[in-house]
């Protein structure tokens, strides 16, 4: 049962890291004027663009023994074996670690949205009430935010549950893990259904909590007197001590991993013969091109769909076609296998062949992969932009004679341009990080920066990692500064 | 419309390669050497080698569920223990040991079903400054009160610990192993964690005495390819070979089989008479500094500076690693070694 008491670590050693960290930036970027406030309100998404393993391996380059760190004090202060005095981040501490930095954005983004449109009044009455700043952010704000908080800490639990690389790397047995090990290497189908059965226990507890908490973080603006909060200005010192916090905060989620791999891959340069960069870079393109308009193509016919037709039946089941999400990827993709199997083999009975071979170990299958597993991010994105566009529009369109689907080419797709656009993004940078669908999965001869990090950080050359992983947090972190506007406003 | 025009068009690039004049690799090794092999193997016979790497797991359960479609044709992975695994689950066809094959490859190290195509040797590392063990020491005497708290070991889910337990009740039983077991992991100066190179970083920082670990990866950092901090805490360390006065010192191999469904059986074939050949045995042992299965290869200077005439255990037949893997594991974690 280690795997479900890791798991449960995790997931509370990651939640609350992530409450702290998520919520103290956003109460700070959204309520105070400080030296840098505009700098580090979207720097701190930065971290979104470093998935958690990348930031393990970040974490065992620096911390080992005889590792970055020690160079770094052997440089400044001399040779001297510095080892004993080095803290090692590795197991359970380096897991919880790795996943809280470079989740905590989701905590971040959903909280501060929600203080950003926090009624001016709020604070006002809190004032009036005459709250001292600890007070008006304990008894008021806080809880006013709480679906955003509770929504926000959902996201990171599924991530955490979900995770397959970090624990992996750290050689963690968590319920994750431990499905796999047991279906796969052990072919104990017993074992692994009990652990199923907890994970989905989880999962569905936390797919109702987040459900439920989005339900109520609808922000209800009132018609009047919503304006944004003037910020207010901190004393010199507190400023600064708010700044520091928050400069710790970036350099730690973002720029340590960013730097560490920067340093190898200046300091290792023979890997930029050894790897294909090109090659990487047009894989990951592909998927990305190919499963973005796959999901948003889709997404957006069912929520047009959904529109006109106002069924019942097609709202319930477009709910359960995106538990996909909560579903961890290497679950997923051996129950893709599984299934694609299956379906193949009775397709043969009736006299149709090679429906494997066009699923597994294609771009195709891994599309399809994709699709399950990213299928709610596109649907909710285009759902929730869809819901803007006020229902009259569409009864206006049709009184001046348009069919439905000239509606939809005329009136929805240009009003939902924009969120088209960064819902593609959000899906680019989710597949970028993607590692165990696409690893087993994957056709022949065929990396992406996620898999070639991975198969350097498996034969225990973190050093060759560190240039694929490099490019795949430059490409999110340009991906998310490109959107960054979106991502902070809209959600 | 048009994703599904792009995929058929991605599809049939796909399926062009199938008529190819080519071999499939499934490899869980995940060198970068094997690549630049695997072309020069190209080169000399024009067959193309298409290659994905993975987990073990992972890959036996793709190649399971593709089943007669997987065009899978060799699958190379880096554990005795494994190969036997998807021997006994009906994976690999016979044939692997081609007359050639078998003409330079010992008997303990290979089938009918698979050829190991390199040696490796978990052994003791420690550090003369601040040890001088028995020489003579033996893995079951790191079980004795005298080494508490001074050893260090990966987790019990290392196949190579696996298969180094294994061993053990292959040779001294299921019960003695058991109590060595217990008393071995109370030895441990710290929970069992890391790769096998940090256990050699742990004895070298002096956070332990001795640890276990495989040779290679001394010489990978003796190297320099991980830095020159890492190659002047490797020239600390020294390697002890245990059980040698007994049966030698535990060899385990990386090895390739070829998979039932092979659609180029042929090509496997070349491919592994390939591997065993002196040119390619050379690439492996000074690349991956493995020790090489052939005779008249010597491994590279980096590991054989540590000697070479120590008594390897070839004794132990390495298809018995599979069947008592799953036992190893269990005695391991019942005592606790996580």
């Amino acid at each position: 049962m280690t795997y479900v008491s890791n798991s449960l670590l995790i997931l509370i050693g990651v939640m609350s890291l992530t409450f702290c960290l998520g919520v103290f930036a956003a109460y700070f970027v959204s309520f105070y004027e400080f030296p840098g406030v505009n700098f580090f309100k979207w720097a701190l998404i930065l971290s979104f663009a470093v998935p958690a393993y990348i930031y393990a391996y970040s974490l065992t380059a620096f911390f080992e023994n005889y590792g970055s760190l020690h160079s770094l004090l052997s440089f400044l202060f001399g040779e001297q074996n510095y080892n004993p005095y080095i803290p090692k981040f590795d197991g359970l501490v380096g897991a919880i670690l790795s996943m809280s930095f470079s989740l905590f954005g989701y905590v971040y983004v959903l909280t501060r949205a929600s203080f950003y449109h926090q009624s001016h009044n709020l604070i006002e009455v809190s004032k009036n009430l005459g709250y001292s700043a600890r007070e008006s952010f304990l008894k008021i704000i806080l809880p006013s935010a709480r679906p955003a908080i509770v929504a926000g800490l959902a996201l990171v639990a599924m991530e955490c549950l979900a995770d397959f690389g970090t624990v992996s790397f750290f050689g963690i047995s968590t319920l994750t893990t431990g499905i796999y090990n047991s279906w796969i290497s052990f072919d104990d189908l017993n074992t692994a259904n009990q652990l199923s059965f907890i994970l989905l226990i989880f999962i569905f507890v936390l797919f109702f909590v987040e459900n439920h908490s989005r339900g109520d973080a609808k922000y209800h603006q009132p018609s009047q007197g919503f304006r944004q909060i003037p910020r207010i200005e901190l004393t010199k010192n507190k400023g600064r001590l708010v700044s520091l916090f928050l400069s710790i905060l970036f350099f730690l989620s973002f720029l340590f991993p960013f730097l560490q791999m920067s340093y190898w891959t200046i300091k290792f340069p023979k890997y930029f013969e050894q790897i294909d960069i090109l090659a990487l870079n047009l894989n990951t393109l592909t998927l990305v091109i190919l499963a973005s308009i796959a999901l948003i193509g889709f997404s957006f016919l069912i929520n047009f769909g959904n529109r006109i037709s106002k069924s019942k039946l097609l709202d319930q089941l477009s709910l359960f076609s995106i538990s996909g999400y909560a579903m961890p990827g290497i679950i997923l993709a051996i129950a893709f296998m599984t299934f694609v199997s299956w379906t193949s083999d009775t397709l043969e009975t009736f006299g149709i062949f090679g429906i494997k071979s066009v699923f597994i170990g294609s771009v195709l299958g891994l599309i399809f992969a994709y699709f399950i597993r990213f299928y709610s991010l596109a649907f909710n994105g285009i759902k929730s932009s869809y819901l803007k566009i006020n229902q009259s529009i569409d009864e206006s369109s049709y009184l001046l004679g348009y069919t439905k689907f000239r509606t939809f080419r005329k009136i929805h797709i240009p009003q939902l341009k924009d969120s088209i656009v960064l819902i593609g993004i959000l899906i680019a940078i989710e597949i970028i990080k993607e590692l165990p669908m696409t690893l087993i999965l994957r056709p022949f001869n065929f990396d992406t920066f996620a898999t070639k990090a991975h198969a350097y950080a498996s034969q225990d050359l973190l050093e060759g990692a560190a240039l694929p992983s490099l490019f795949l947090i430059l490409w999110g972190g340009l991906l998310i500064f490109l959107t960054s506007k979106h991502i902070l406003s809209e959600k | 419309m048009k994703f599904i025009v792009a995929s058929l068009l991605f599809l049939s690039a796909m399926l062009g390669n199938v008529f190819a004049n080519e071999v499939n690799v499934f490899t869980s090794r995940h060198y970068e050497s094997d690549i630049e092999l695997y072309k020069k193997f190209t080169e000399q016979t024009g067959i193309k080698v298409n290659v994905i790497s993975g987990e073990d797991g992972a890959l036996q359960k793709r190649i399971k569920e593709e089943d007669k479609d997987s065009k899978a044709d060799l699958y190379i992975t880096a554990d005795a223990g494994k190969l036997g695994t998807f021997e006994a689950e009906g994976l690999f066809q016979t044939g692997a040991s081609s007359n050639l094959i078998k003409s330079v490859v010992p008997e303990q190290l290979r089938t009918e079903y698979w050829v190991g195509i390199a040696k490796r040797a978990r052994v003791i590392f420690y550090d003369p400054s601040r040890t001088t063990p028995n020489p003579n020491l033996s893995y079951e005497d790191l079980s004795y009160p005298e080494f508490k708290g001074k050893i260090v070991i990966r987790q019990s889910n290392s196949v190579y610990n696996q298969s180094l337990v294994a061993s053990l009740i292959e040779n001294d039983g299921l019960e003695e192993t058991k109590i060595w077991v217990k008393e071995f992991v109370k030895n441990f100066a710290r929970p069992a964690k890391g790769n096998d190179r940090s256990q050699i970083l742990a004895v070298a920082a002096g956070e332990a005495d001795y640890a276990i670990a495989n040779t290679y990866y001394i010489a990978l950092m003796l190297s320099g390819e991980k830095g020159s901090e890492q190659e002047v805490a490797a020239r600390k360390v020294k390697i002890l070979f245990p059980n040698q006065k007994g049966r030698g010192t535990h060899m385990n191999i990386s090895g390739a089989g070829i998979l039932k469904h092979a659609p180029n059986k042929d090509n496997a074939v070349k491919l592994l008479e390939f591997l065993v050949t002196p040119e390619a045995q050379k690439h492996i042992v000074n690349n991956t500094f493995e020790y090489p299965i052939i005779d008249g290869v010597e491994p590279s200077p980096l590991i054989s500076q540590f000697g070479l005439d120590f008594k390897q255990d070839l004794e132990t037949n390495v298809s018995t690693f599979a069947k008592r893997q799953a036992e190893a594991l269990r005695i391991m974690t019942e005592a606790g070694w996580n």
